[in-house]
């Protein structure tokens, strides 16, 4: 019997883009369930709605129709500053291009989210500290994201999503930017904080090194979710840009 | 909460600095927009106020005792008696510095060589070389001292147009305040030159006592009463509480802006060219400025969508615009203020026609010549007026900018790059 608890669920999610006769059709029926604890990976070719999925599932875009619930909380009825909110407590991204602030140290934009939740200096500079050991960014606290390398920038940008215990945290193409090497650190270090911390991770990928650590794989095609298992065989048709 | 501002604010303050040169520009344009008008207004301010002052001195005060029709037509039979019961009680109040009275008579002043109209003023001579520039200006003869009798002084082109000098006579005629028509023989005392037109050409000055004699008025009656405030800046106040407290029937009290409309309307159609002034630079600034801030905000989309994304209220990313544009403001505006402070400062004690050119004697407003020395007037609530009106001109800016994040899709923004 499964006693983890439910996250996210989604039934019969269709999105459509455009209006009258242009109508884009990025999802389409989606039906899906992420548990606390999970460490999933959604693969699929370039426009098969992996992003517009997970925007779906951060709560930053609506979907057309179907139920989009996050932590018993149905997404559709709720107004953009409560999802705002939502994203603050609950969410952290983690994105292809790092997106930390430029104007602020490694450590400040760690603190940001803490600081936003108006977490007390003390427990903010504990679990900023914590993180920043975890992940070997101990040294770099004062440094500026144009003075890190990629794959540190992209260290500082996982440590900004987790440092406030998300329930979920969503990874966009997160190893697209960065050698090998350090996307295989890269994921190690997330591998980690879902075995120690049980974060939860839910990324969207072209990487084929990111299935070897996925304890489930979502494959999309065509905005639906297929049934279909990823092999050597087939595996280039969803990691092909 | 705190925390969460003073983050904001840092965001704020460094996210300027990012371009330094377009910030430094920017800058540059508002400190140059607050920094001209300061310097002008400091400059014309100084300029109008002492020339109030001097012509409210040479002339019946910065407030005006007179009868109540004396100003509608300035004739000889219009006086205020009983003047000395009001004369005591101003002299005792502290808002007054002195006051002066004064014997008008109209008439025509004639020599061998011809006539001219002229306005003779009589005056205690006493008072007036403590408070009127007219004793400095004599360039021939002395200024006149108490009991001078029937010496008087006169301005160089009514000398020069009745072809007299210092020891000189002339032949006055006027009408006393019965209407009979009256002569008397004045001698020249001393030549002066303002280099008013109006002033050097048809002004004479005499001791009150002589006036008084040719008009038929006794030693309790004046022409008018003129009041030198302390503090000019409040003299309407002071008059409307005079007006209350001390006016007769028959006698007004007025402000030297009625007294002397000419003056008062040049000063205000000068102030208006300057307030034009004002916005016209308000404009470029804010041109200028709102290239940097829409480049700026534009530049940062993506960081803005990424903030919204992790749960950045919209209202935290406009107050962090807001800030900008407060800090902008804020190390703009008093620089500004201050620049222009600095080269009023500097060009005080210059003789403005060293500057521009031209002849002394073309200053002149509503007939009276200009001091032309430049005396800035720094007044703090001025100053404070015109930078606060930039400052507040700057925050408008920040009006496109918050929308444009009010209308941003963080899916668009993140998927565009």
């Amino acid at each position: 019997m499964n006693t983890k608890k439910e996250i996210v669920s989604l039934r019969n999610v269709i999105k459509n883009y455009g209006h009258g006769k242009v109508i884009t059709k990025a999802l389409q029926g989606i039906e899906l369930n992420i548990l606390e604890g999970d460490f999933s990976v959604m693969m699929g070719p370039s426009g098969s709605g992996k992003s517009t999925l997970l925007n779906i599932i951060g709560g930053l875009d609506k979907a057309t129709s179907g139920e989009v619930n996050f932590n018993g909380k149905d997404f559709n009825t709720l107004s953009n500053k409560a999802l705002s909110i939502i994203r603050r407590n609950h969410i952290g991204f983690v994105f292809q291009n790092y997106n930390l602030l430029p104007v602020l140290t490694a450590y400040e934009n760690a603190e940001y989210v803490l600081m936003l939740q108006e977490i007390p200096i003390s427990q903010r500079k504990e679990k900023v500290m914590h993180f920043f050991q975890e992940m070997g960014l101990e040294g770099l606290e004062h440094r500026f994201p144009r003075e890190l390398s990629g794959g540190q920038q992209q260290r500082v940008a996982i440590a900004r999503a987790v440092v406030s215990d998300p329930l979920l945290v969503l990874a966009d193409e997160i190893t697209a930017n960065v050698d090998s090497e350090t996307a295989q650190s890269l994921l190690e270090l997330m591998e980690t904080l879902n075995k120690n911390n049980k974060t939860t991770f839910l990324f969207s990928t072209h990487d084929p090194a990111v299935i070897k650590f996925a304890k489930k794989v979502i494959v999309l095609k065509d905005g639906k979710i297929t049934n279909e298992q990823i092999s050597s065989e087939n595996i280039e048709k969803y990691t092909k840009r | 909460m705190k925390s969460k501002l003073l983050m904001i604010i840092k965001i704020g303050w460094l996210s300027i600095w990012r371009n330094k040169r377009r910030t430094l520009i920017s800058l540059f344009s508002i400190l140059i927009g607050t920094g001209i008008p300061t310097f002008f207004v400091c400059i014309a301010w100084g300029f109008y106020a002492g020339l109030v002052d001097d012509v409210a001195r040479l002339m019946a005060g910065h407030v005006t005792y007179e009868h109540v029709n004396y100003r509608n037509s300035p004739s000889n039979d219009l006086w205020v008696d009983d003047i000395q019961v009001i004369n005591k009680s101003l002299n005792n109040n502290d808002e007054v510095l002195l006051t002066k009275q004064i014997v008008n008579l109209q008439g025509v002043a004639h020599t061998a060589k011809g006539s001219v109209g002229i306005s003779l003023m009589g005056i205690e001579p006493s008072k007036e070389i403590t408070i009127s520039y007219l004793p400095e200006s004599i360039v021939e003869g002395e200024y006149l001292s108490e009991g001078d009798g029937r010496w008087v002084i006169v301005g160089s082109k009514l000398a020069e147009s009745l072809n007299v000098n210092v020891g000189k006579k002339f032949v006055f005629t006027t009408n006393d305040i019965k209407g009979e028509l009256i002569e008397e023989l004045f001698r020249v005392k001393g030549i002066f030159k303002t280099g008013s037109k109006e002033i050097d050409g048809h002004f004479v000055q005499s001791d009150i006592d002589i006036a008084r004699m040719v008009a038929g008025l006794s030693s309790n009656d004046v022409s008018q009463l003129g009041i030198i405030v302390k503090n000019p800046d409040t003299h309407e106040r002071f008059l409307q509480e005079m007006q209350k407290t001390l006016a007769k029937k028959n006698g007004v009290f007025l402000s030297w802006q009625q007294i002397m409309p000419d003056v008062a309307t040049t000063i205000r159609m000068d102030r208006t060219a300057i307030s034009s002034i004002m916005v016209l630079l308000v404009v470029i600034v804010l041109f200028t400025m709102f290239s940097t801030i829409l480049m700026s905000t534009l530049e940062r989309r993506r960081e803005f969508a990424s903030l919204l994304a992790i749960g950045t209220q919209p209202i935290e990313l406009k107050l962090q615009i807001f800030i900008e544009t407060i800090l902008f403001g804020l190390i703009a505006c008093p620089l500004g203020s201050l620049l222009g402070v600095g080269i009023a400062k500097w060009t005080e004690g210059y003789d403005m026609m060293d500057v521009v050119g031209g002849k002394a004697e073309d200053m002149t407003v509503g007939g009276f010549g200009m001091d032309t020395i430049i005396t800035p007037l720094f007044s703090i609530p001025l100053i404070l007026q015109i930078s606060i009106f930039f400052f507040l001109a700057v925050q408008l800016l920040s009006i496109l900018p918050i929308y444009l994040i009010s209308r941003i899709s963080i899916t668009d923004v993140l998927r565009s790059t």
